[in-house]
C-alpha cells in the first residue's frame, strides 16, 4: 500500500499549514461539556440554524420581491401564486420568524433557570439580550414588507407605540415612517433595516456571543456531585452535536409543517383606511397589545406606562440581573424568587396573549 | 453516593421515563407528519391519522425502551430486561386508553364547569361594570387556574401509575454490581452503535431520501390559493417545429414579393397621370411609416 497522501489530503494539508484548520477544528469540536451533553443545551445552536435558514429563504424571496409601495403587494402575490415553490418559501420564512422568537424565549429561559448568566458569564447574558432585541426588530420590520392591511396597520400601531418613548420617541417614529403616514419611505427604510442593518448586527453580535461563550466555557448542570459531573463530562463532538442536529431537524420539520398547515395568505392591499380590519400586531406582541387595552393603561400617561415604562423597566431589570443576583447558587429550586418570577412572567404573557385572541370576538 | 442506586418515587420514575421518551420519538413523528402534509394528507384526518398512529408504534416502543433502559441502569442500578421497550409500551398504551380517557373526560368537565361558574360570578350586578378587556383576562385566569391545577393533579396521577409499571420492571430485573462510572460507560455503549460509520451513512442516506421525497411530493404552486387572486390562465404555447416555421416564413416572403410586384406595376401604369386621392393617402401613409 502506498503511504503517499492523495490529492484531498494534500489540499487539506496546504490549507491547514496556512490557516491552522486542525487546531481550529479541535478548538471547535473538542470543547468539554461538564456533566455531558443535554437536550437543554440545544437552543443556541437551533437559533443559529433558524437564522441561517431565514437568511437563505430571505435571499431567495428577494429575487422576486420589489420593495416599493406600488409593487410590494403585487410582487408578494406573485411569489405566492406564480413562482415555483414560492408559497412554501414565503410561508417557511414567515413561520421561521416565529420559530426564532420561540427559540429566543426558550434559550433565555434555559439560561435564566440554569443560573448561567451569573459570574463569569455576565457579558454573554448582556450580548444575548441585545440579540433578543434584534430578533424582535426582525419580526417588526419584516411584518410590513408584504404591504397588505395587516402589515400596514401593525406597523402603524407599532410606530405609534414607539412615538410615546420620551426624548427619542418622536425622532424614531419620524425616522421610521419618513412622512406623516406610512408610505414608500417607510417601506424602503423597513426593508433596508430588515435585510441590511439587522442581519449585519445579528451576525456581529452572534459571533461575539459565541466567542464569549467559548471563553467562559459551558456552565454545566446546576446540580450533581463533582463525581457525577466528572463521570458524565463529554466533548462537544459528537454527542452534543448529534443532539443539536436532531433538534435542528425537528425544528425544520415543524416549520415546514406549519407552512403547509397555515401558509401565508395576504389580506387586501394596504390603504390608509383600515375599513373593517382591526389592527393587530404579530402574535408575539399580542400580550403587550392586550395589556394596553386595560383601563389602567388608558390615556396618554397610561399608554406610556404600559407600552414604554413597564417593558423598558423589565428589560433594564434583565440587563442588571447578573449584577443584582450575585449569589453563586445556580440550582433553580434553591432560588425561589427567580423561579416564581419566571412563572409569573410566562403566565402573564400566556394569559394576555390568549386574552387578545378571545378579545377578537368582541371587536365587531 | 452515586455508586448506590437512587431511590425514586413512582411519580419521579414515571417522569424520568415518559418525558425523555416523548421527546425522543417526537422528531421522527414530526418528519412523518411533514411527509403526510406534503402528500396532501392531513395527519389528523382518517387515512393520514391511521397511518401516523401505525408508524408511531415502533417509534414509541424504541423511544420508551431507550429512556427506560437509561433510567434502570443509571438511576436504579439494575440490568434492564431485553423486552423493556415493548412491555412498557403495551402497558403504557393500556394505561393511556383507560386512565387517559378518564383524565380527558374529567379535564373537559372541569373546564366546562369552571367556565360556567366564573361567568356566573362575573355576571353579578356588582361586577357587571368591569370593562371587557379586564373581564376576559379575569375569566381566563380564574377558570384557567382551576383547569391547570386539575390537569396537574391528573398528570401526576398518570405519572404515578406509569412509574409503578416501571418499578415493576425494575423489581423483576437483576441488580448490577458495576460502579457508577462503569454503568455510565455501559449505558453509553448501549446507545452508540458498534459500527459508527455505517450508522452515520444510514442516517445520512435516510436524511437525503427524506429531503428528496419532500421536494418530490410538495406542490409546486400554492395548495391554498387566495380567493381574490386571479391567476392568469396560461395558454398552451404550441411547440415550435423548425421546418413548419421555415415554410411559413417562405410563404410570407412570397406573398410580400407578389404584393411589391403588383405595386410596382401599378406605379408604372400611373406614370404621368395626376395623383388620385387614394395615391395621396398611400403616399402620406408611406411618409408616416
Amino acid at each position: 500500500m502506498s503511504s503517499q497522501p492523495n490529492v484531498l489530503e494534500k489540499v487539506i494539508a496546504f490549507v491547514d499549514e496556512r490557516v491552522g484548520l486542525k487546531t481550529l477544528q479541535a478548538k471547535m469540536l473538542n470543547e468539554p461539556v461538564p456533566g455531558g451533553s443535554r437536550w437543554a443545551y440545544i437552543f443556541g445552536s437551533v437559533l443559529l440554524f433558524v437564522f441561517i435558514m431565514q437568511a437563505v429563504t430571505g435571499i431567495l424571496l428577494m429575487f422576486y420581491y420589489v420593495p416599493s409601495a406600488d409593487h410590494a403587494y403585487a410582487s408578494t402575490q406573485y411569489i405566492i401564486h406564480e413562482v415555483d415553490y414560492g408559497w412554501f418559501l414565503l410561508s417557511y420564512h414567515f413561520w421561521g420568524s416565529s420559530a426564532m422568537v420561540v427559540m429566543v424565549f426558550a434559550h433565555m429561559s434555559q439560561v435564566f433557570l440554569w443560573g448561567a448568566y451569573k459570574s463569569p458569564r455576565e457579558m454573554i447574558w448582556l450580548v444575548g439580550l441585545a440579540l433578543f432585541g434584534i430578533v424582535m426588530g426582525f419580526g417588526f420590520t419584516g411584518y410590513l414588507l408584504p404591504w397588505d392591511q395587516r402589515a400596514y396597520w401593525a406597523t402603524t400601531v407599532g410606530v405609534e407605540i414607539m412615538d410615546k418613548t420620551p426624548i427619542v420617541g418622536d425622532f424614531m417614529a419620524r425616522f421610521l415612517k419618513g412622512g406623516a403616514t406610512p408610505g414608500q419611505m417607510t417601506l424602503s427604510r423597513f426593508f433596508v433595516i430588515h435585510v441590511m442593518i439587522l442581519p449585519a448586527a445579528l451576525m456581529g453580535l452572534a459571533g461575539l456571543h459565541i466567542f464569549l461563550f467559548r471563553k467562559a466555557g459551558p456552565a454545566g448542570p446546576f446540580r450533581g456531585t463533582p463525581e457525577e459531573l466528572k463521570a458524565k463530562t463529554d466533548y462537544f463532538f459528537p454527542r452534543q452535536i448529534w443532539k443539536d442536529m436532531v433538534a435542528m431537524g425537528a425544528v425544520f420539520a415543524t416549520i415546514c409543517s406549519l407552512a403547509f398547515i397555515e401558509p401565508v395568505v395576504l389580506l387586501e392591499e394596504a390603504t390608509p383606511d383600515p375599513g373593517e380590519y382591526h389592527p393587530e400586531p404579530e402574535w408575539y406582541f399580542l400580550f403587550l397589545f392586550q395589556l394596553l387595552r386595560l383601563k389602567i393603561f388608558s390615556g396618554e400617561f397610561g399608554q406610556f406606562l404600559g407600552a414604554i415604562a413597564i417593558p423598558g423597566a423589565f428589560m433594564a431589570l434583565l440587563a442588571a440581573l447578573p449584577f443584582i443576583d450575585r449569589s453563586p447558587e445556580r440550582n433553580i429550586f434553591k432560588r425561589p424568587v427567580a423561579l416564581i418570577g419566571w412563572i409569573v412572567v410566562m403566565a402573564t404573557i400566556l394569559i394576555f396573549t390568549v386574552s387578545a385572541i378571545i378579545n377578537r370576538e368582541f371587536l365587531d | 453516593m452515586t455508586d448506590q442506586p437512587t431511590q425514586m418515587s413512582s411519580v419521579k420514575l414515571g417522569l424520568a421515563v415518559a418525558w425523555p421518551a416523548f421527546w425522543t420519538g417526537m422528531p421522527i413523528k414530526i418528519v412523518l407528519v411533514l411527509l403526510l402534509l406534503a402528500m396532501g394528507q392531513h395527519p389528523w384526518e382518517f387515512p393520514g391519522l391511521a397511518f401516523l398512529l401505525l408508524l408511531s408504534i415502533p417509534v414509541d416502543i424504541w423511544a420508551v425502551g431507550l429512556s427506560g433502559r437509561t433510567v434502570l441502569l443509571e438511576r436504579l442500578g439494575v440490568e434492564p430486561p431485553d423486552s423493556l421497550g415493548l412491555t412498557l409500551w403495551w402497558q403504557g398504551a393500556a394505561l393511556y386508553a383507560t386512565y387517559g380517557s378518564l383524565a380527558c373526560f374529567l379535564e373537559r368537565q372541569t373546564i366546562a364547569g369552571s367556565k360556567a361558574v366564573v361567568a356566573r360570578i362575573l355576571d353579578l350586578e356588582l361586577l357587571k361594570a368591569i370593562p371587557i378587556a379586564e373581564r376576559i383576562s379575569i375569566e381566563l385566569t380564574a377558570w384557567g387556574s382551576i383547569a391547570a391545577v386539575v390537569l396537574l393533579a391528573l398528570t401526576l396521577g398518570g405519572l404515578f401509575l406509569f412509574g409503578k409499571l416501571v418499578q415493576r420492571q425494575a423489581d423483576a430485573a437483576s441488580p448490577t454490581a458495576a460502579s457508577y462510572e462503569a454503568r455510565i460507560h455501559q449505558w453509553d455503549l448501549m446507545r452508540v452503535p458498534a459500527d459508527q460509520p455505517l450508522m452515520l451513512t444510514v442516517v445520512m442516506a435516510v436524511g437525503v431520501t427524506m429531503v428528496l421525497l419532500l421536494w418530490a411530493v410538495m406542490p409546486v404552486t400554492t395548495p391554498h390559493p387566495h380567493e381574490s387572486y386571479k391567476q392568469d390562465e396560461k395558454k398552451a404555447v404550441p411547440m415550435l417545429k423548425p421546418t413548419d416555421a421555415l415554410q411559413k416564413a417562405e410563404r410570407v416572403l412570397t406573398q410580400a414579393e407578389a404584393s411589391v410586384q403588383t405595386l410596382e406595376e401599378k406605379a408604372k401604369k400611373s406614370k404621368g397621370k395626376a395623383p388620385t386621392t387614394q395615391d395621396k393617402k398611400a403616399a402620406a401613409k408611406q411618409k408616416k411609416a
